[in-house]
């Protein structure tokens, strides 16, 4: 489900079915890797749409999370750990993060929930016929450690 | 000189049910437009859209088959791209059965957990249903999958609108 007014109806009458939250998170950068900010934006975007398509019964996806990325690791951490935390809270089992930022692997205990790292493709240089399939590959992979994490 | 000469009289009441008769078409003609509007939509109601599949290629295991639609919603026109579960059944006849879980909207797949061979298997909550999309019971979903309305043109799969399955 999606963080909208009527997927949140939805969530609110299906409540109990939904026990994963995944959190997009997005650096912004201004200074030499705007481009691959912005990038890393978009990519996460189509891929936790797909995920969501996908799995719209059991996962909430929250509005991104974005960050400066010139935040340092604890600020960060905290960050990522206050949302875990409130949305454990909410009776969430499970929760997620999504990036394409490498800088949150160097510290990935420190984390309250589970980090899905992928690298991000630029999608921009991808003609329109080849970019559904390469995200059709990463999504198939993204799923299968869902579904393992249910499996548990 | 021709023979009949045009009086003044009937020049112009000749050229003013001329121009009239223009003026009268042209206020009714929109009016006679929007009268039978309604019939002139109701035959572009059954939409369909082409999939890349080839009717030939089908067998009875069913098979993913994605195609795009053009969505339009309040500020974006994006296409998006659906998929469908087709196969032919033992008559031979093409089964196109929507991938939405009728219990909470997840995308089911064929064949994909081991300990329910050849049924359609929803990852979310474990809802499963029978080739021909029945909902089995015992397992969340209430319903049976949708199904695509379709037609063929030319060898090629074309897939429609959705209704709900049968059995529900």
């Amino acid at each position: 489900m999606k963080w909208t007014p009527n997927e949140v109806d939805m969530f609110l009458q299906a409540k109990e079915y939904v026990d994963t939250a995944l959190i997009p998170l997005v650096p912004v950068n201004f200074a030499e890797n705007i481009k691959q900010s912005a990038s890393m934006k978009d990519f996460t975007e189509i891929l936790t749409l797909e995920i969501e398509r996908q799995f719209k019964g059991r996962i909430m996806l929250l509005p991104q999370l974005a960050y400066l990325s010139s935040w340092d690791e604890p600020k960060r951490l905290e960050l990522a750990a206050d949302w875990a935390r409130g949305l454990k809270e909410q009776g969430f089992a499970h929760v997620f993060y999504i990036t394409s930022d490498s800088e949150w692997r160097v510290n990935e205990q420190g984390l309250e929930g589970s980090l899905i790292w992928i690298p991000s493709i630029p999608l921009e240089h991808l003609e329109e016929k080849h970019k559904r399939p390469m995200i059709d590959d990463q999504v198939r992979q993204v799923l299968a450690i869902f579904t393992r994490k249910w499996h548990d | 000189m021709s023979k009949h000469r045009v009086s003044r009289r009937q020049f112009l009441s000749y050229t003013l049910t001329g121009v009239g008769g223009f003026m009268a078409a042209g206020m009714l003609m929109p009016m006679v437009r929007f009268a039978v509007d309604p019939v002139l939509k109701a035959s572009e109601g059954g939409d369909y859209v082409a999939t890349k599949q080839k009717v030939d290629d089908l067998t009875e295991e069913p098979k993913r088959v994605d195609f795009t639609i053009k969505q339009v919603d309040a500020w974006y026109e994006s296409e998006e791209t659906q998929t469908a579960w087709v196969y032919k059944d033992d008559k031979g006849e093409i089964v196109a059965l929507s991938p939405v879980c009728k219990h909470l909207g997840c995308a089911v797949a064929w064949n994909t957990d081991k300990s329910n061979p050849n049924h359609f298997f929803c990852p979310c909550h474990y809802g499963l249903y029978t080739k021909d999309g029945a909902n089995v019971p015992g397992t969340p979903p209430l319903a049976g999958l949708d199904v695509y309305e379709h037609t063929t043109k030319d060898g090629i799969l074309y897939l429609g609108a959705v209704k709900p399955h049968k059995g529900a």
